[in-house]
């Protein structure tokens, strides 16, 4: 067995898995964490799609092991008890998502572009989604919810403060 | 070389079942206070489905979307409903959710009726009111009305109903008949660059008009119709499942089962046609599976504009295409000839876009 | 499945005293989160909900009366954005097993033996099933010529032949590789213009190969060739296409101490499917329960049952939940497709471009099973003239069987290929007799009141507007 300790969303959680163990299917069996999805358990489709330390990452793609001391975001951390993260507003908005199911892997792809850049062109959005297959919505009401998401990311205090700080 | 070209395809494609009895029941429930709860037999597959119901319901009942519950899916708690197939569920499902409305709002009118003076005939449901036609002034809110029909009448606004499509039978050596009861149309027009010397196509933007009655909720109808696109993009240029020479798969899997990612997707202009079907409800028709329909034909349109090639079988590869335009090259160069033989004909009008 | 880290237990196993007793924290206003002193309070592990957040106010625009036309959103959008819709794989049950199917990996054999006590004997293993465990072994929406696991005879190479339930999904997969099964290859047909001879294999012998045909016939379609100024003639054809929906096939079986089975399932039709369960395993509907939750797309290829007969019987024989998840190449082998057609048409039109005659010619592939294909080829058929007056029409469809993934409903049902087709003729046509695409189709649409293929007298009819739409919005007459 292999133990592992790391950071999701915030807590220090710990699991002792069998080494074999992808990062997807620890999350959603030993942290009933079943907001990645799985859609094909070999990188294709993106819907196990979480973020560690930073970085999007098909998690269907990293074992269970190499997670030890690491930090993981997935969709369930996103929202507080008081607000939607503004990435979920803008996607519950435009009316992107329909069956939902790349959904979260879709919206994390958006957050670690977001984070890395405020502004995106139409281009730089589809590149970074390319790597999340929808077959439901065509990814239009996506691309809008992301460009109306920077706006507001842009928007708010914690930015324009980092802005007027230069 | 890239060269533009532009494609139109236009499309019909019926609601419901062919001819067979593909009926859906529903259950309305007027709560106490003037909400309501759907009971419906159908699933939600990613459509928006329960959402549209849900407006229906609302819609019948005078109140708003955020009022109805719509609870659907389960055999020991919802009534019947043949599925979330065929592009039904607005028509058929709506329908019967729209008539089950009906005969809980008619319990309502009974009740209220007395309380305002007046015969239930001369009622309608409006902005959560039970008030007079023609006389808004003289009303009371639903959720009285629904409260005093529950606890001081004993009568619980609460309506079911069923509803088939109406259709007759296909005679069975002419094919005579009418398969279905109502259907929808649409144009989409696609415009493409494709290389000349690779034989890759690029959907730079398409236009649909569909029809689907009135639209529910246009904002769906959009998603339904960007989504049908992309699945049309696919089937036009990408997807195939190939087979060795014993009927085993090549390509079961994401990797070389190429379908459209976002980069594929082109610019989708949408615009919904204006029109009221009376046999759906509140004019509504339906849009599931005709948004996926005109699209490859139009990209096909398109790639024949932009370079004379007819390709005659899907997915147009780039191979395909490529060897498309050697025939095409070929006739051309065949054509001097021929021309001598045959009546000089006007020459076809410039067809090609001027480079933007 | 999670066990508490070496560490952990340790720490917990220390008795505390007094002066160690951890407190809880006063900026600790939720729960989970570290506590002041030693040690961690550890909750079970449950995602953390999000149940009120503050856009739990309704959006106005779902508040508006009347409600048709809002452009309202979507409550379970709410929940798909926040990861919180439960579909059948993330829904599980105390003592829950795993099952998964073995695939025959050959398109056309009888099966001589199968083996299964090596993979029984496995550790972690509780049951295996095959065909003849289950009661009534076939199901289809029309004919039922589809097994739920193969009798003795295997049609396409993703049929299953045997069915393993075990307490974890890596154990039922590896469970098939130790499944034996000896086969006696069969000839196989896989062209259905090879499958429509009389020399060809039969692949439901002694029954045709050609399933189902279909004809429409209105009018005269020779008188109305002999009446045209122009005949074109072409043949187009469409390719094996899968439905590729996101989340797999799913559903979990169970049953209750009244002998009351409950499917959870991913089927986006749940009445017939609860039919289709009381059929094969010989239950009254009343002791059958189907329940969905979301489905992530569906698009056709959930509109019948797969494995849910096996996954009753496999949760009877064990009397614990039994779940089964197709992997993506069960969706690609074992799950129907897009029919491909081979479509010719022939069409006689007016010098001034109108279609006086048409006359169109189907072969669908049918793939190993019936499924979808008779609504297919009706549709098709139907749909095939595409959406113009035409006076004199002759339509007939074939569907074909082949030793090939099974054909069944995929959007449209037949539609997109034949518009592939009938568009594209109709380019051809125009540009033949020097007329704009758009121009033709104005020309030849239907107009309220027009009659069908099948003579139905058509109303609500808007093919003109939505084509004078479509073009006004692409600048179509602009560009030339």
């Amino acid at each position: 067995m292999t133990d592992v300790t790391l950071k999701i969303n915030g807590e220090t959680r710990s699991a002792s898995v069998p080494p074999e163990t992808t990062l997807l299917k620890m999350l959603r069996e030993n942290f009933n964490l079943t907001g990645a999805k799985l859609g094909c358990d070999v990188g294709d489709c993106g819907a196990c799609t979480v973020i560690v330390d930073g970085m999007s990452v098909n998690s269907c793609l990293m074992l269970a092991g190499q997670l030890d001391g690491r930090e993981v975001l997935t969709i369930e951390g996103l929202a507080t008890p008081d607000r939607l993260h503004p990435i979920q507003k803008c996607y519950e908005d435009c009316g992107s998502l329909q069956c939902g199911f790349c959904g979260p892997g879709m919206i994390m792809s958006s957050k670690a572009l977001l984070d890395a850049n405020p502004n995106p062109s139409v281009a730089q959005i589809r590149d970074a989604l390319a790597g999340n297959l929808c077959r439901c919505t065509g990814y239009t009401k996506m691309i809008e919810a992301v460009q109306e998401s920077a706006k507001v990311l842009r928007g708010t205090p914690a930015r324009r403060a980092a802005k007027a700080n230069g | 070389m890239k060269k533009r070209g532009r494609g139109i395809a236009c499309m019909w494609y019926p609601i419901g079942f062919t001819v067979a009895a593909n009926a859906s029941a529903a259950v309305v429930k007027v709560n106490e206070d003037g909400t309501a709860t759907v009971l419906t037999g159908t699933v939600e597959t990613g459509q928006g489905s329960l959402t549209v119901l849900g407006q229906i319901a609302a819609e019948e009942l005078g109140i708003a979307t955020d009022d109805v519950h719509v609870v659907s899916a389960d055999t020991d708690t919802t009534p019947m409903d043949t599925g979330a197939i065929a592009s039904r569920t607005t028509y058929v499902t709506g329908n019967a959710i729209r008539l089950a409305a009906e005969k809980a709002k008619e319990i309502l009118f009974q009740v209220a009726a007395p309380m305002l003076g007046v015969k239930p005939e001369q009622l309608e449901a409006r902005d959560r009111k039970i008030q007079v036609k023609n006389y808004p002034q003289r009303c009371i809110g639903i959720g009285e009305v629904a409260n005093h029909a529950q606890f001081v009448m004993g009568q619980p606004a609460l309506g079911s109903a069923s509803y088939n499509p109406h259709t007759v039978s296909l005679d069975p050596e002419t094919g005579q008949g009418k398969p279905f009861a109502t259907y929808v149309y649409a144009t989409q027009i696609a415009e493409v660059d494709v290389d000349d010397e690779t034989g890759e196509v690029e959907v730079l933007r398409i236009v649909a008009s569909h029809d689907c009655g009135t639209p529910i909720n246009p904002m769906l109808v959009e998603g339904q119709i960007e989504g049908g696109i992309s699945m049309g993009i696919g089937f036009a240029l990408q997807e195939e499942m190939l087979f060795d020479k014993n009927g085993k798969q090549l390509n079961p899997n994401l990797t070389n089962y190429i379908m459209p990612t976002s980069l594929d997707m082109p610019e989708i202009e949408v615009d919904i046609v204006k029109n009221f079907d009376p046999t759906g409800p509140f004019g509504a028709k339906g849009v599931g599976e005709p948004t996926a329909v005109p699209t490859a034909a139009a990209i096909m349109n398109a790639i024949y504009n932009a370079v004379g090639a007819r390709v005659h079988s899907l997915p147009a590869t780039p191979e395909k295409v490529l060897a498309a335009i050697k025939v095409a090259r070929a006739k051309q160069l065949a054509k001097p000839k021929a021309k001598a033989l045959a009546k000089p004909k006007a020459k076809p009008a410039q067809k090609r876009l001027a480079a933007r | 499945m999670a066990q508490k880290s070496n560490k952990q237990s340790k720490r917990m196993d220390t008795p505390m005293s007094e002066k160690s007793r951890p407190v809880r924290s006063k900026k600790s206003a939720g729960i989970g989160l570290p506590l002041e002193g030693s040690g961690t309070l550890r909750l079970p592990a449950v995602a953390k909900q999000v149940p009120f957040p503050i856009e739990a106010l309704a959006p106005k625009v779902r508040q508006q009366t009347p409600a048709v036309g809002q452009r309202a959103t979507r409550p379970d959008g709410r929940l798909h954005g926040l990861g919180q819709t439960k579909y059948i794989d993330d829904i599980s049950f105390p003592g829950m097993l795993y099952c998964k199917i073995k695939r025959a990996g050959i398109s056309s054999a009888l099966i001589k033996k199968i083996d299964t006590s090596e993979a029984l004997a496995m550790p972690g293993v509780m049951a295996i099933i095959t065909g003849k465990d289950i009661p009534v072994n076939s199901y289809g929406p029309s004919i039922k010529d589809q097994p739920v696991l193969a009798d003795d005879r295997v049609f396409h190479a993703g049929d299953g032949v045997a069915a393993v339930a075990a307490i974890t999904e890596q154990i039922a997969q590896e469970a098939l590789e130790k499944i034996k099964v000896e086969y006696e290859p069969m000839p196989a047909v896989y062209d259905p213009f090879e499958a429509m001879k009389d020399s060809a294999h039969k692949v439901h012998a002694p029954a045709s190969n050609i399933y189902a045909t279909k004809l429409i016939k209105k009018g005269d379609v020779e008188k109305g060739f002999r009446e045209s100024y122009r005949i074109f003639e072409d043949t187009f054809s469409t390719q094996m296409v899968e439905h590729v929906p996101l989340e797999p096939h799913c559903s979990i079986a169970a049953w209750d101490a009244n002998g009351r089975l409950t499917i959870h399932s991913t089927l986006g039709r749940i009445t017939l499917g609860r039919t289709d369960m009381a059929r094969t395993l010989q239950l009254p509907l009343s002791r059958i329960r189907m329940v969905a939750t979301i489905v992530g797309g569906n698009f056709g290829g959930k509109n019948e049952i797969t494995q849910e007969p096996a996954l009753a019987v496999l949760s009877k024989i064990t009397g614990r939940p039994v779940k089964g998840t197709f992997t993506r190449v069960e969706e690609f082998i074992a799950t129907t497709t897009r029919h491909p057609i081979n479509m010719h048409y022939k069409t006689g039109v007016s010098k001034d471009g109108r279609i006086l005659a048409r006359k169109v010619r189907l072969v669908l592939d049918g793939g190993a099973y019936c499924s979808w294909s008779e609504t297919t080829l009706g549709k098709a058929c139907i749909l095939s003239p595409g959406p113009y007056n035409i006076e004199h029409v002759h339509a007939e469809a074939f569907v074909v069987y082949t030793n090939k993934t099974m054909t069944g409903a995929m959007r449209g049902f037949g539609a997109p290929q034949v518009c592939f087709a009938y568009e594209s003729h109709m380019d051809d046509i125009a540009e033949a007799l020097n007329i704009d695409p758009l121009e033709i189709r104005l020309r030849n649409a239907f107009h309220e009141g027009s009659s069908s293929p099948t003579g139905q007298v058509l109303h609500s009819v808007v093919v003109k507007d939505s084509l004078l739409q479509a073009a006004e919005r692409f600048g179509w007459k602009e560009i030339r």
